[in-house]
């Protein structure tokens, strides 16, 4: 069985950039069977730029699904944005979770935003300001619905997306002092809590493709300025060409379920 | 000895870089996350990849704009979109 999943993160769509990602997008088909978006697809989050968005990434020939980032929030018109995505026909993650029919199998994908708190041992706290207190919680309450989404999927496969990052390994490029406001070991830890074959998360621009979470799931920064062409491509399965594969050869804690 | 700036010769450095750190993120004609501003002898440097020419432009406006004094190199490069030539094999 494999199933063949591209993807990309922080495109920040605009007018500006319309028509840039198209060429590559209708390639496609030849080559996955989803196109996951890790988020930040727009600039400010405005309704306009969601149409934008929905003008390059909708209307093609395999199914595309999303999560939202920080920058699609920062005019307030989620619902607006949501909308024009859905209208295109784009399946938007927040909290929940999705099972695709592939050629390879059923894909399940569960997916939030995220958000940051820091890695284990250097992480905010539950405490103290009001304000620090929602800062933390915001991102428990996020991690505990994807972890409750990624085990309610019945499906072959199952892929984590965010758009923080779950582990420090794909920030690697970043400064140090950020890291707390680019993910939290939460993430991950919903990640570990299912048996998930992949996670893939953007938002650290400076940062590397490559990680895996304590659990050994490999996780992959997909943001645009990372990956550096108009999307991944990564073949998940167990009939692969042993010339070609990663050594690395388990994922998940539960390692039972295949 | 200690040397003390003469207020007139404007904020020191280590402000300016964050300040233009900060209107880079706030400012929504630019709203970019992913610049650094590194500081070189000669200039302040700015870093990173945005995903048009036209958003390159913009924040080296901007930035001039706010701080006429301040020379500013730009090693801003635009992202390419080409279809990937590999894939990733994952067992």
């Amino acid at each position: 069985m494999v199933i063949r999943i591209a993807a990309v993160g922080d495109v920040h769509l605009d007018e500006d950039v319309v028509g840039r990602f198209r060429p590559a997008l209708e390639e496609l088909p030849e080559c996955a069977d989803v196109l996951l978006l890790a988020g930040d697809l727009t600039r400010h989050g405005t309704e306009a730029e969601a149409r934008c968005v929905a003008e390059e990434f909708g209307g093609l020939a395999v199914p595309v699904v999303t999560v939202l980032g920080n920058h699609d929030h920062q005019c307030d018109q989620v619902p607006q944005v949501v909308k024009v995505l859905e209208d295109a026909g784009i399946t938007v993650l927040e909290g929940n979770g999705v099972v695709l029919d592939c050629a390879g199998g059923r894909l399940g994908i569960a997916g939030v935003k995220g958000f940051g708190g820091g890695f284990a041992g250097r992480c905010a706290s539950d405490f103290g300001e009001p304000e620090m207190k929602a800062f933390v919680r915001t991102t428990t309450e996020s991690a505990d619905r994807l972890g409750a989404a990624l085990r309610s999927l019945d499906c072959d496969m199952l892929v984590a997306l965010t758009h923080y990052a779950p582990v420090p390994d794909t920030l690697v490029g970043e400064p140090l002092e950020i890291y707390p406001f680019l993910g939290s070991y939460q993430l991950g830890q919903a990640i570990d809590s299912a048996p998930t074959a992949l996670a893939l998360h953007g938002h650290a621009h400076a940062g590397t493709e490559r990680g895996t979470t304590p659990g050994g799931v490999r996780v992959r920064n997909v943001a645009h300025p990372v990956i550096k062409q108009a999307y991944s491509v990564f073949h998940v399965g167990d009939q692969l060409d042993t010339d070609q594969v990663s050594p690395l050869g388990t994922s998940g804690i539960q390692r039972s379920w295949s | 000895m200690t040397h003390h700036r003469d207020i007139d010769t404007g904020p020191p450095d280590e402000y300016v870089e964050a300040e233009i750190q900060r209107l880079l993120a706030e400012d929504p004609a630019v709203a970019e996350q992913g610049i650094t501003v590194v500081r070189r002898e000669r200039a302040l440097v700015l870093q990173g990849e945005v995903e048009s020419p036209h958003r390159r432009a913009e924040i080296l406006r901007r930035v001039s704009e706010r701080f006429p004094d301040v020379p500013i190199a730009d090693d801003i490069g635009v992202i390419r979109t080409q279809a990937p030539t590999e894939i990733e094999q994952l067992p």
